[in-house]
C-alpha cells in the first residue's frame, strides 16, 4: 500500500491548501448558481417579452445568497413587498394624475413610511416595507407623464419580479442546495449542551460574578440566534415549519429556565458575600442532585429523554432534602434566606425539566401532538429610531424631487428611483453611510464596466449564448465581489449598477449618449441616499438609541409590574433578550458602556421575573385590603425606581418592599410570597450590582440578613 | 374554462389561475408531508417537490387546452 498513513494528520501545508479549495468550492458553487438563476431569468423574459428584462434580472442579484432558506425567505417577503408597492403606486397615480407636486409628495410619504416599517421590523419582514417602497417609485415614476400607462407598468413590474423570484427560489433549491436546517439543528444543540454542561459545572458552589455575566452573555445570544435561525429556516423545510411550535417553545423555556439560573447563583453569591456561610452552603449542598442528574454525558448520539427521569429523582431527593437541611440552622434569617433559595431552586428543576421535555420532543424522530400553548418571541422594536428613518427617506425624496422639478433634468426620474432604492435598502444597517459610500464605490466601476460590456463586446455576439458569454465575465466580477465580506456592499453596487446600465433588451439597443446619461443620473441618486445617511444618520448605533434602548431595558420592570398576567413570562423574557442583544451588538466588547448595560441587564432581569413571580402568586390569594395596598405600592415603587433610578426613588422602593415583607409575614396564608419579596429585597441591596450607585451608603452584611 | 378571465374588467390569464390554484396545493401537500415527515424517504426533497409541481400544474394545465 502506499506509504502514507491515513491515520496521520495532513501536513499543515497540506491542510491549509485543502481548507482553501474546500472555502473556494462554496464561492464558485454561489457564483454558478448566482449566474444560472440570471442567465436562466433573462432567458425567460425574453421569451415571454416582458418589457424590462433588466429588472427581473436584477431581482436574482438582489436575493441572491448562500443559503437556501435565506433566498426563500427574502423572496416570500419582497413577492409581499412588491404586491402591495404595486397596489400603491397606482393608487397614487389615480389619485394625482395631473399634479407632479402633490404626486411627489404622496410618492415621497409613502417611501418614508415604508422606510420607517422597515427600521421597526429589523427582521425579513423589514425587507417586505423595503420592497413596498421602492416598488411603488419604480411603477409610478416612469409613468409620471403618461398616467394611463400606470396599469400596464404594474403588470410589467409584477410580472418580472416575479419572474425573478420564482426562477431564483427553485434554482437555489434545487441545485446543490445549502440547507440552514443543519446550522439550526447544529446550534439548538450546542445550546442544550452548553446549558446543562453549565448548569452541572455550577453545582460545586458559587460562580464568580465576571463568569456570570459572561454566560448571561452567551445564553442571551444563543437565544435570539436560535430565534433568527428559525424565523428563515421555516422557509426551506417542511419538516423545520411543521416543528416550529415546538422549537419557539424550546427556546422560550431555556430563556426561563437560565433567567432563575442566574437568580440562583445571585442569591448565593450574595449570600456568601454577606457572611451568611451556614444558608449560602445549605443551598449548595440542596443544589447537588440537580448536579448528579445532569452528569450523564452529552454527545451527539444521547437523547435529551435520558436526563428525564433522573430529574424527577433530583427533585424528589431535593424535596427530601431541604427539611434536614433546615433543621440544621439555628438562626431564623438563615432559614429564611434558605427558604427562598430552596423555593428557588424547586423552580429551577421545574423549569430545567420542561425545557429538557421540550429538547427531547425536537429530538424524537417522529412528531407528538401539536403545541398546547403558542409561544411568540416577541421583539422589542424601536417607534422613535423608525420615525427618524421616516422623516429621512421622505426628505430625501423631496429635495431630490424639488431638484428634479426645477431642474428640467429629463434622466431625473432615474436619479430618484436609485436613490429611493438606496435610502430603502440600507436604512436598516448600521453604519449606513460607510455603506452605502462604499455601494456608490462599486456602482461607478458597475456603470464603467457595463460601457465596456456593452460597446466593445455587445457590439459583436449575436445570439443569447453568445450574450451570455459576454457578460459573464463581468458579472463573475461583481458576484465574487458580493461574497468577499469586505467587498459585499462594493460588489453588490458593482452588480446592480452593471446591470442596470447594460439594460438588455430584445433587440438590444446601443444608444451610448442615453446610457452614459442614465449611468450618470443613477451615480447622482446613490450619492444622494450617501449623503443623506451622512445627514441625517441612522439611529442604528447612536449613542442616542443606545440609551433610548437601555431605558425601554429597564422600563421593562414596569412592564412586569403593570402588564395583563397572561403571557407575560414570555414576553418579559423575550423582549428583554431580543432588546440586550440589539444593545449589545452596538457597543464594544468589555468597554464601559457595555459593562454598564449589562449590569442593568441582570438587574432587570432578576428584579422584573421575581415581580411576575409575585404577582403570580398574588393573584391565587385572597388578602386583605390593606395587605394588597401594601403589595400593590410595594410593586409600583420598584416600577417607579427602574424607570428613573435616583437615590430617593431607591430609598422608597426599599422600604415599601420591607413594609410588604413585614405585612405578609403576619399572616399565614399570605407567606408563599415572602419567597420572591425577599429574592427582590436581597437583589436591591446587593452592593456588587449596577444598583449600588443608588444606595444611601453601602450597606453592612449584617443589614442585608436583617432586613425587616 | 375559458383561456382568459376577466377580473374585474382586467383580463388575467387562465393559466395564472391555474398555477396560483397549483401551488396552493402544493403547500398543502408539502405541509402533509413534513408534518409526517414523509422526506425523509427522499433522496433529494426540493426535486421531489418540483417534480410534484410540475405534475400537479401540467394536469391541471391540461383542463385548459
Amino acid at each position: 500500500m502506499s506509504m502514507t498513513d491515513t491515520g496521520t494528520p495532513l501536513p499543515a501545508s497540506r491542510r491549509v491548501v485543502v481548507d482553501t479549495l474546500h472555502e473556494e468550492a462554496g464561492t464558485w458553487l454561489f457564483v454558478f448558481k448566482t449566474l444560472l438563476a440570471f442567465y436562466i431569468t433573462g432567458w425567460l423574459a425574453m421569451r415571454l417579452s416582458l418589457p424590462a428584462p433588466t429588472s427581473a434580472m436584477l431581482t436574482t442579484i438582489i436575493v441572491a445568497s448562500r443559503q437556501t432558506g435565506m433566498v426563500l425567505a427574502k423572496s416570500f417577503y419582497r413577492a409581499i413587498g412588491t404586491l402591495g408597492g404595486a397596489l400603491v403606486a397606482v393608487l397614487i397615480v389615480a389619485a394625482f394624475p395631473q399634479e407632479r407636486e402633490w404626486f411627489l409628495v404622496a410618492m415621497s410619504l409613502w417611501l418614508g413610511i415604508c422606510a420607517g416599517g422597515a427600521t421597526f421590523f429589523r427582521n425579513f419582514k423589514a425587507y417586505a416595507f423595503v420592497l413596498g417602497g421602492y416598488t411603488a417609485a419604480i411603477v409610478g415614476l416612469p409613468v409620471i407623464d403618461h398616467p394611463p400607462a400606470i396599469f400596464d407598468s404594474a403588470v410589467a413590474r409584477l410580472s418580472e419580479v416575479l419572474l425573478g423570484l420564482l426562477v431564483s427560489g427553485v434554482v437555489s433549491d434545487v441545485v446543490f442546495p445549502s440547507k440552514m436546517r443543519d446550522v439550526l439543528r447544529r446550534t439548538a444543540r450546542d445550546q442544550f449542551a452548553h446549558f446543562i454542561t453549565f448548569v452541572q459545572g455550577a453545582t460545586g458552589g458559587s460562580i464568580p460574578r465576571e463568569q456570570l455575566e459572561r454566560a448571561h452573555l452567551r445564553f442571551v445570544r444563543d437565544a435570539v440566534a436560535l430565534e433568527d435561525l428559525r424565523s428563515s429556516v421555516i422557509f426551506e423545510d417542511a419538516e423545520a415549519r411543521a416543528r416550529s411550535g415546538h422549537m419557539e417553545l424550546y427556546n422560550q423555556r431555556f430563556m426561563a429556565s437560565s433567567t432563575t439560573f442566574q437568580s440562583l447563583h445571585h442569591l448565593i453569591n450574595r449570600l456568601a458575600r454577606a457572611g451568611r456561610k451556614a444558608s449560602a452552603q445549605a443551598l449548595i449542598q440542596l443544589y447537588a442532585p440537580i448536579g448528579t442528574a445532569l452528569a450523564a454525558p452529552i454527545e451527539a448520539g444521547t437523547a435529551a429523554k435520558i436526563f428525564l427521569p433522573r430529574l424527577v429523582q433530583a427533585r424528589k431527593a431535593m424535596q427530601a432534602n431541604a427539611p434536614v437541611l433546615r433543621e440544621s440552622m439555628a438562626d431564623t434569617t438563615d432559614r429564611r434566606d434558605f427558604d427562598t433559595g430552596a423555593a428557588l431552586q424547586l423552580r429551577f428543576i421545574d423549569e430545567l425539566y420542561d425545557f429538557v421535555d421540550a429538547a427531547a420532543a425536537l429530538q424524537a424522530p417522529q412528531l407528538t401532538g401539536g403545541v398546547a400553548e403558542r409561544m411568540r418571541f416577541v421583539r422589542g422594536n424601536d417607534v422613535a429610531g423608525a420615525l427618524l428613518a421616516t422623516t429621512r427617506t421622505t426628505v430625501t425624496m423631496l429635495l431630490l424631487g424639488v431638484f428634479w422639478i426645477e431642474s428640467a433634468w429629463p434622466v431625473g426620474s432615474g436619479a430618484m428611483l436609485l436613490a429611493t432604492v438606496f435610502a430603502a435598502l440600507f436604512a436598516v444597517t448600521p453604519n449606513a453611510a460607510s455603506v452605502t459610500s462604499s455601494v456608490l464605490l462599486g456602482y461607478v466601476l458597475g456603470v464603467a464596466m457595463g460601457f465596456a460590456c456593452v460597446f466593445f463586446v455587445l457590439t459583436r455576439m449575436d445570439g443569447y449564448g453568445l450574450l451570455v458569454a459576454g457578460t459573464a465575465p463581468f458579472m463573475i466580477v461583481c458576484v465574487v465581489m458580493m461574497i468577499r465580506p469586505s467587498l459585499a456592499s462594493s460588489g453588490l453596487g458593482a452588480a446592480i449598477g452593471f446591470v442596470n446600465v447594460v439594460g438588455l433588451q430584445n433587440p438590444m439597443v446601443f444608444d451610448p449618449v442615453s446610457l452614459i446619461n442614465n449611468g450618470m443620473a443613477q451615480i447622482v441618486g446613490v450619492g444622494a441616499a450617501a449623503v443623506a445617511f451622512l445627514l441625517v444618520p441612522p439611529a442604528i448605533g447612536s449613542i442616542w438609541l443606545r440609551r433610548r434602548q437601555l431605558e425601554r431595558l429597564r422600563r421593562q420592570v414596569a412592564l412586569a409590574a403593570e402588564a395583563p398576567l397572561p403571557g407575560l413570562r414570555q414576553r418579559f423574557e423575550s423582549v428583554n433578550h431580543d432588546l440586550f442583544s440589539q444593545v449589545v451588538a452596538q457597543t464594544q466588547q468589555g468597554s464601559a458602556d457595555s459593562r454598564a448595560l449589562i449590569a442593568w441587564a441582570l438587574a432587570v432581569h432578576e428584579t422584573g421575573r421575581a415581580m411576575i413571580e409575585l404577582r403570580l402568586a398574588m393573584s391565587g390569594l385572597d388578602m386583605t385590603i390593606s395587605t394588597q395596598r401594601i403589595m400593590d405600592d410595594a410593586v409600583q415603587a420598584l416600577a417607579r425606581f427602574y424607570e428613573q433610578p435616583d437615590a430617593k426613588r431607591y430609598l422608597l422602593a426599599r422600604d415599601a418592599v420591607a413594609t410588604a415583607i413585614a405585612a405578609t409575614s403576619e399572616a399565614e396564608h399570605t407567606c408563599v410570597l415572602l419567597d420572591n419579596l425577599h429574592l427582590i429585597r436581597l437583589a436591591l441591596l446587593d452592593g456588587e450590582s449596577v444598583l449600588a450607585a443608588y444606595m444611601p451608603q453601602m450597606p453592612n452584611p449584617e443589614e442585608i440578613a436583617h432586613a425587616p | 374554462m375559458p383561456r382568459e378571465i376577466a377580473l374585474g374588467d382586467a383580463l388575467v390569464p387562465g393559466l395564472l389561475l391555474v398555477f396560483i390554484g397549483s401551488m396552493l396545493l402544493l403547500w398543502g401537500l408539502d405541509w402533509l408531508a413534513g408534518r409526517y415527515g414523509l422526506y425523509r424517504y427522499v433522496w433529494h426533497p426540493s426535486l421531489v417537490r418540483i417534480a410534484a409541481f410540475i405534475c400537479v400544474f401540467g394536469s391541471l394545465g391540461l383542463l385548459l387546452f
